[in-house]
């Protein structure tokens, strides 16, 4: 019995000490990112009606139709990134291949919320539309090696704001 | 050369919206390559711990990025725009830990 016991702890402890960063990264990371996302959906509300409007967002350029004043250029970045922890399990996740759920979450927090500060950007700068936005993406890494584990993604988003 | 001072109008469209073109000029660019601070880096890495948002890289793009225009708008301002239509931006990794951020444009005289 004890034999047993002390060859299923030579396996375990490893096995738990292994996992324990990643288990611990991926448990804070996703609390934390939870609540990013909850303040970013009560900020999305808050302007909700800028950002459902067709009128007033938009990716084409109908400037014939439009009365102007002046406009100006606007535009935001931010940079994101998944936690150690969910970077591990991805790397588990992409032995099999199939949907990066974690890796989701976070790109399109990134995404949301650089469209919501946008539009921040436009309401601080008295703009009543906002259009031909272009929303680009990079991976940015100025990690000095190669093999570093850090990656972050950077969403840029630009778009010209009118003033009527 | 003082850029605080150089007001154009800029716009990502064919045109300024309200205003009407009377002559192009050209292409104007603008870029600017940057590292990372160490300091900043061991933050960013920490940070890394839960995800999310990375501050201090989102701060450093977005300096770079308003220089990388200011330097397109300057070479605007030399060439007699008041003016910048039809506006790009792009990123690239050039070397490993350092990125470039570059701007380009159409300058133009505005009535």
């Amino acid at each position: 019995m004890s034999e047993v016991l002390i060859v299923a702890s030579y396996i375990l402890i490893p096995v738990l000490v292994t996992l324990f960063i990643p288990l611990t990264s991926w448990a804070l990371g996703r609390w934390y990112q939870g609540r990013l996302l909850r303040a970013l959906d009560g900020k999305e509300k808050q302007q909700g009606s800028l950002l459902m409007s067709g009128n007033h967002l938009s990716t084409s350029s109908p400037m014939t139709t439009m009365s102007a004043s002046s406009s100006t250029l606007l535009h935001v970045s931010i940079c994101v990134g998944p936690s150690w922890g969910q970077m591990f399990f991805m790397w588990l996740k992409s032995l099999f291949g199939g949907r990066l759920h974690s890796y989701d979450t976070v790109l399109d927090f990134g995404r949301r919320e650089v469209l919501m500060r946008l539009n921040q950007q436009a309401n601080e700068l008295g703009c009543a539309s906002i259009v031909n936005i272009r929303i680009e993406t990079s991976v940015i890494s100025f990690a000095k090696n190669e093999k570093s584990k850090q990656s972050s993604v950077e969403f840029l988003a630009f778009a010209t704001g009118i003033r009527q | 050369m003082e850029p605080a001072t150089i007001s154009l109008h800029m716009s990502n469209v064919e045109t300024i919206p309200g205003k009407t073109i009377t002559a192009s000029l050209g292409l104007v660019t603008g870029s600017t390559v940057r590292s990372k601070n160490v300091f900043k880096d061991i933050g960013a890495g920490l940070k890394n711990l839960v995800g999310g948002e990375l501050k201090a890289y989102t701060q450093l793009l977005q300096e770079a990025r308003n220089e990388a225009l200011q330097r397109m708008m300057m070479q605007a301002h030399s060439m007699g725009a008041n003016g910048i239509v039809n506006i790009r931006f792009a990123t690239s990794n050039v070397a490993a830990g350092a990125s470039e951020l570059f701007s380009y444009g159409t300058a133009v005289v505005l009535e």
